[in-house]
């Protein structure tokens, strides 16, 4: 052959060659990340940290959006209406089980392509310092002696997680689930302020969120709603210990995208969340603020929502927090 | 658009009874003996209280008018005329083509529109409102773009260093 | 000692000089511009923040909001756009001095006074936070009940002409406020099926709106303003010892308000700026002056609410209790940096504490400076063509409230506010009241529904708790003092007739 049919030839096999070398590996491009909750709080965090983490691992950035609004509505609708090349995901928080329960959104956790579980945190029982109820025991026998609606409590808004957690708790005792009254607060730290005030008898948010009053000697926690203790706060029994009642529950994170997620752009995400989950920095983060780290995979995080999504409707028909 | 204090007093008491007639439709919360309801009907109540008492002119405000002088009105103003009022609309309206048009045109044409709109409408010549309406969008993509990462839609006319 | 020592050794860190320095530039440029808030320009340093080291990301959160309160004032003396609803509380009065060509005296005020009480909040910080804790702790929904109620009684007593308008403008407000699912019981309130308003309506936008917007709508109809004599902005500082000297009363009391309202969470520096200014009023010894061009109102408004910034972190260090969105952030920035809230901050880590206090004195001195600076090239504005300046303003308006969200329905609503604001103000009805609704109503009603909840029904423990009682009794002072000076004045009137 003449160098030109050669060179032809060769030609013709690069030109051939080229669509199977041009196509870009996932990630091509910056990914973004939205978060249905504000700067500075705890999801934000948690968001910022695992798109940090993901950035090193995939070598593109991965920048944080905050899309709030419609308490977390918004966000979690941008998250399911984004195009699905997997440019564009998001941190999917436990309201998604529960917005539909109350009427405010058709979205539901089938409505994403789940990609990881990243944490979990599980309600704490919190009573003021000066309480006369010292352990858990001590309070749930004074609460089933009491009369319906003396004692109360707080930790969130009205039919918020902590709100349900209480009355699952109380459901899993045998009483009605609004024989503790609920205060409705602004957040976790405006009750934990107003128990350090006197002006409540319990709060049930998370430990995390209680911790500075509790590092403060203004409050103390009883019991934990988990099936294992909190190995930051290692003195607080679960309520299965101390009460013999395995109920549990939890505020949880997760990272998931649009419904039709490209299956290996899935798993490309999934395999390197699950490296971010193990990695001494995810860890070490989530461990300074006491929030706890669970993981799942696709198929767990699904069956993980899917179970949730069942146990919160139920828990909210009880508590007559339904609408839908 | 000056109204006298009768129309604007009855029209806050028709605010204020609708307020209090939608919050009553609010359905209670148990456990909550001071429902969703409450709060707006007796913000509606007041409002239909001060409404009536401003339409009998008890409420009477001492500001002076302020004279408009239609030939020294800017741009769009004398333009109109008679109806140099709904210039003062300009602004609102151009907010508006923002909503709609930031996603479809991208912000560096939404914005070129905006600010040229604006300025024409106040009055200036092309010779101020063109320069201005290509730069100021540029430099407020740079900042917030580049410096703060706010994510400002591409649309059909990306910036240069995005 | 060594633990001071180490903080200063902190502080002088070059990361954390260069942070305090550009944040302090960031957050006065940020505040000075119309459209765009504090609240926006705190919440945009968040992910600047992850890459810095714990006390520079610390620092650049106190130095820019620090800055932005203060620059806030800017655009409201200079154009009545203010940039922060505390800014509101006075901008009609700072306006009217500019229009009396004493701009320099009313931002030289705000800049002079606002660095004054930012120290000493700051001093209050440092010496009495414990004890400021403990007051804080013992304000239970009753007693916030009452203070917000306070708060807005504070419209009506700042009103110009009529108090009506002004009670019916905050009554607006209020209702605004009904708008959204965060309300006590958690039922979506006048939502209309938009899922946006479920979140109900943010202040900032519509202080935007209702400020910015409405502005640049009046601009659009009224001739250009006969312009402002070409002279040179004299000396920013000088006659503001005079105004120490005569006003020291003023400005002590509005450091105090300033820090005991600051300290309590959930009311921040806003509801500080509204009360001092309302004080300042009642208090004076020439009251008909208020609203002329008198910078008295403003000695003690602007030192309220730097004050109230450096107390609001009592609750912040102490508790992780945020006193608004801006403290909220900052703890977040805590904890993200591994300096945790609580006591361990003050024991483990107390030179970290120090180091912050330091950043904050540090920030309030070259607020001096800086903000001279800052003053200067913002009157350069006044000499630019309003054609020039009112579309940017709405550009502005435009990002500054898709940022904060990414969210376009924040701009929608910040049009919508405009128009309102527009005619608002066209019949006399003050929107800076109706923003003061806003911004207080669900304190109001979440204070009121829970403290019922809590005493199941009895309003007794409203007027009994030591503290209500003596709060109820300033609100109903409040309430009844004009309707007993015009008693009064009628019955004087009618007495030589008998």
């Amino acid at each position: 052959m003449s160098i030109t049919r050669r060179g032809m030839i060769g030609t013709a096999a690069a030109t051939l060659a080229l669509p199977a070398l041009a196509q870009p590996r996932y990630p091509a491009r910056p990914v973004q990340v939205i978060v249905p909750w504000g700067a500075g709080g705890g999801t934000d965090a948690t968001a910022r940290i695992v798109a940090a983490l993901l950035e090193k691992e995939l070598g593109q950035p991965f920048n944080v959006v905050n899309r709030t609004g419609g308490s977390g509505v918004v966000g979690h609708a941008a998250i399911a209406g984004a195009q699905p090349d997997g440019y564009t995901i998001g941190m999917i928080t436990v309201e998604i089980a529960m917005m539909h329960w109350q009427g405010l959104t058709e979205l539901k956790p089938t409505s994403y392509t789940p990609l990881a579980l990243m944490n979990e945190d599980p309600p704490g029982i919190q009573v003021n310092v000066s309480s006369p109820y010292q352990d858990i025991k001590a309070l749930a026998d004074a609460i089933k002696a009491s009369p319906a609606g003396r004692f109360k409590a707080s930790g969130t808004g009205q039919g918020g997680i902590w709100h349900l957690a209480l009355a699952g708790w109380l459901g899993a005792m045998g009483l009605r689930a609004d024989h503790v009254r609920w205060v409705p607060s602004n957040g976790a730290a405006p009750a934990m302020q107003d128990l350090a005030a006197g002006g409540l008898d319990l709060t049930t948010c998370s430990i995390p969120e209680a911790r500075a009053m509790l590092d403060a000697g203004r409050a103390r926690s009883l019991a934990i709603m988990a099936a294992e203790r909190n190995p930051q706060f290692p003195n607080v029994p679960t309520l299965k210990e101390a009460l013999g009642i395995d109920y549990r529950t939890g505020a949880w994170r997760g990272i998931a995208g649009p419904l039709n997620l490209p299956a290996e752009i899935a798993r490309t995400l999934t395999a390197s969340l699950e490296k971010v989950n193990r990695s001494g920095e995810f860890r070490e983060f989530m461990a300074n603020r006491g929030f706890g780290v669970l993981w799942a995979d696709a198929a767990g995080f699904a069956a993980f929502m899917e179970r949730a999504d069942q146990s919160l409707g139920e828990a909210m028909r009880a508590a007559g927090l339904a609408r839908a | 658009m000056h109204l006298s204090d009768r129309i604007t007093g009855l029209f806050l008491a028709l605010l204020g009874a609708l307020a209090a007639w939608g919050g009553s439709r609010l359905p209670g919360v148990p456990g909550q003996e001071i429902g969703p309801a409450v709060f707006p009907m007796v913000v509606g109540i007041g409002l239909v209280l001060c409404g009536v008492m401003i339409a009998f002119g008890i409420g009477h405000s001492f500001e002076e008018e302020e004279v408009d002088e239609i030939s020294k009105a800017p741009g769009l103003a004398a333009h109109l005329g008679r109806f140099r009022g709904a210039a003062a609309l300009a602004p609102p309206a151009l907010l508006l083509f923002y909503v709609f048009a930031a996603d479809r045109l991208g912000f560096l044409l939404t914005a070129f529109v905006v600010v040229l709109a604006g300025s024409l409408a106040m009055g200036a010549r092309f010779r101020l409102a063109l320069p201005l309406a290509i730069a100021a969008p540029l430099l407020v993509h740079l900042v917030f773009y580049k410096l703060l990462r706010v994510p400002l839609p591409e649309g059909l006319l990306a910036a240069p260093w995005a | 000692m060594s633990q001071l020592l180490e903080a200063f050794r902190l502080v002088g860190a070059p990361d954390v000089l260069i942070a305090i320095l550009a944040s302090s530039i960031y957050g006065l440029v940020v505040g000075s511009l119309p459209g765009l808030s504090a609240t926006m320009a705190t919440a945009l340093l968040v992910p600047v923040t992850f890459y810095l080291s714990p006390i520079a990301a610390v620092a650049t959160i106190i130095a820019a909001s620090a800055m932005a309160i203060f620059s806030g004032d800017i655009p409201g003396c200079l154009l009545r756009i203010p940039g922060t609803p505390a800014s509101a509380a006075y901008t009609d009065e700072a306006y009217a001095m500019t229009r009396k060509g004493q701009a320099e005296l009313a931002l030289g005020a705000g800049l002079w006074f606002s660095a004054v009480g930012g120290i000493v909040g700051t001093l209050s910080l440092v010496l009495m936070a414990p004890l400021l804790a403990e007051m804080a702790l013992s304000f239970s929904t009753f007693e916030y009940f009452w203070l917000a109620f306070l708060g807005l009684m504070c419209a009506t007593l700042v009103a110009r002409s009529s108090p009506i308008k002004a009670i019916a403008s905050m009554l607006i407000g209020l209702l605004v406020s009904c708008i959204g699912i965060e309300n006590p019981a958690g039922t979506p309130r006048f939502t209309f099926g938009i899922t946006d308003l479920l979140g109900g309506i943010e202040p900032i936008p519509a202080l935007v709106g209702v400020f910015a917007v409405s502005e640049v709508m009046r601009a659009m109809t009224l001739a250009e303003p006969p312009p402002m004599p070409r002279r040179k902005f004299g000396s920013i500082l000088a006659g503001q010892w005079a105004l120490t000297k005569r006003y020291q009363w003023p400005m002590w009391r509005g450091n105090i308000v300033g820090i005991i309202i600051g300290v309590l969470p959930g009311a921040g520096a806003d509801m500080a700026a509204w009360v001092s200014y309302a004080m300042s009023k009642r208090f004076s010894r020439e009251p008909e002056k208020f609203g002329t061009g008198h910078p008295e109102g403003l000695v003690e408004a602007g030192a309220s609410n730097n004050a109230s910034l450096a107390s609001g972190w009592v609750p912040s260090l102490l508790f992780g209790i945020p006193g608004d969105t801006i403290t909220a952030i900052a703890i977040g920035v805590l904890y993200m940096k591994g300096l945790n809230p609580g006591p361990t901050l003050f024991t483990e880590r107390a030179s970290s504490m120090y180091a912050l206090y330091i950043i904050f004195i540090l920030a309030n001195i070259i607020m001096i400076p800086l903000g001279i600076a800052m003053i200067r090239i913002a009157s350069l504005v006044l000499r630019a063509p309003r054609a020039a300046v009112m579309p940017v303003i709405v550009l502005l308006c435009a990002v500054g409230s898709f940022a904060t969200g990414n969210n376009l329905f924040s701009v929608l609503l910040v049009g919508v506010f405009g128009v309102i604001g527009f005619v608002m103000e066209r019949n006399g009805y003050p929107v800076a009241a109706m923003v003061l609704g806003i911004v207080m109503g669900t304190m109001v009603e979440q204070n009121f529904v829970t403290s019922l909840i809590k005493s199941d029904g009895d309003p007794l423990p409203f007027f009994e708790r030591p503290v209500s009682a003596v709060l109820a009794a300033m609100t109903f002072a409040a309430l009844l003092w004009p309707a007993g000076v015009w008693i009064a004045r009628r019955l004087r009137r009618s007495a030589p007739a008998l």
